[in-house]
């Protein structure tokens, strides 16, 4: 376990494999995040991401918040939120 | 990231039963197209007999009694794990690089794969370099009429290898071509006797052989779509969006998509990435080209799949590209 997060030592996720250093992984993990609620803003919910802690947070507008470790994991709580699978090919 | 560059290669040599694994692998290891490679044999029969063809590899192993990709998963990962061990530890030196593993004719090159992507100590240490599926000139267009299987193999393949090319008929060999390319439109195709490289035969002219539906498999062919990053920005925008685009591509339509493949240009280097169906390979960051070099194939990701318009897929990229550079 990581001392500094508490999380278990997980596998890398390729989604945040495109940063080498500490600053370069969190410019990426900001941008996301801000995509990511431009994404989720129409149904609803919303993304935060601390920079400090790892992780996505993925709220929606009753007060349910989940930290999800992956990029993977946040849509997984996306179609928990929303009843069905968030598909890009429908946003156009 | 010399851990990155450190990993094992792995090749993955699939193809039906009796298409020709072994002679073909017999041939590249007296050849010496592997750097002294370790290979790995899966056999379903419980007494194994390629093992004693394959002479002039550094190290041989051998899962008799079972399919990797079911009854023996364990075993393959067990086995896979112990040679990763010795590796770290220097046991064997000098060090492995490469892997061959020769699936038995009924496994699924996929599943392996994801066995191995879900094992977070393999997954650190193996590399996937290229799935080889071969294909026999003789059989090859009945077992994709009748056997889910082959087709799955098929559709998971990098490369192609078409065996024992010189007992069949010009026209058989064409169809099969055609047959092949509408299966797997993305792979590359070679032939080979007897391990020996041969000359293909251009087959563009030929039909492809309608296949009949298999357990809700294949109601229409694969096709691939190729996808541009260069226009929209920076490294970093084009990977956060991307990176967004394709994770939410693989969630809700990852059952569809069969391979993605290409470089894409992060803040952090030149990525590679892969998947095969829902599952995406650990990335390798690639070594920067020179600045003269040729770049024209970085940024450029190959998607395959099915189900899916080309038009809705490249809209919705640029819809969510776009929204990044805002």
């Amino acid at each position: 376990m990581c001392s500094a997060c508490g999380f278990p030592p997980a596998v890398g996720h390729w989604t945040d494999a495109g940063g080498q250093t500490p600053t370069e992984r969190l410019r990426i993990r900001f941008a996301r995040v801000a995509l990511l609620n431009e994404l989720l803003k129409p149904l609803g919910l919303g993304a935060r991401d601390l920079g400090v802690q790892p992780g996505i947070q993925v709220f929606n507008g009753m007060g349910q918040t989940k930290l999800c470790q992956t990029l993977e994991e946040a849509w997984d709580q996306v179609e928990f939120f929303t009843g069905a699978p968030f598909d890009p090919l429908n946003v156009v | 990231m010399s851990s990155e560059e450190n990993r094992l290669r792995l090749t993955i040599l699939g193809g039906f039963l009796g298409a020709g694994k072994s002679t073909w692998l017999r041939h590249q290891l007296f050849a010496k197209t592997y750097d002294q490679p370790h290979v790995i044999v899966n056999e379903v029969a419980s007494h194994a007999v390629d093992d004693t063809l394959l002479k002039g590899a550094r190290c041989l192993d051998v899962l008799a009694g079972g399919c990797v990709c079911c009854d023996q998963k364990e075993q393959m990962i067990a086995l896979l794990h112990r040679i990763c061990n010795d590796r770290s530890r220097k046991q064997d030196t000098p060090q492995t690089r490469q892997l061959v593993f020769e699936m038995s004719g009924v496994a699924d090159p996929g599943q392996v794969l994801t066995a191995i992507q879900n094992d977070p100590i393999l997954n650190r240490h193996i590399i996937l370099e290229e799935i080889i599926v071969v294909v026999d000139a003789l059989h090859g267009l009945e077992q994709l009429r009748t056997e889910p299987l082959s087709r799955r193999q098929i559709e998971a393949a990098d490369q192609i290898l078409i065996t024992k090319t010189d007992s069949c008929d010009a026209q058989t060999l064409e169809t099969l071509l055609a047959t092949l390319r509408q299966v797997n439109p993305a792979s590359e195709r070679r032939a080979s006797v007897f391990g020996v490289e041969e000359p293909l035969a251009d087959a563009s002219s030929a039909q492809p052989v309608q296949l009949p539906d298999l357990d809700g498999l294949t109601e229409e062919p694969l096709s691939s779509w190729s996808l541009n990053l260069d226009e929209y920005g920076t490294d970093e925008n084009s990977w956060v969006g991307f990176s967004v685009w394709l994770s939410a591509m693989l969630h809700s339509h990852g059952n569809h998509m069969v391979r993605v493949k290409g470089v894409v240009r992060t803040p952090g280097g030149r990525l590679l990435l892969q998947s095969v169906r829902k599952v995406m390979q650990a990335p390798e960051m690639l070594p920067d080209l020179p600045a003269s070099g040729e770049r024209s194939s970085d940024n450029t990701i190959v998607l395959i799949g099915r189900g899916m318009n080309q038009e809705r897929i490249h809209k919705s990229l640029h819809h969510v590209m776009t929204k990044t550079a805002n």
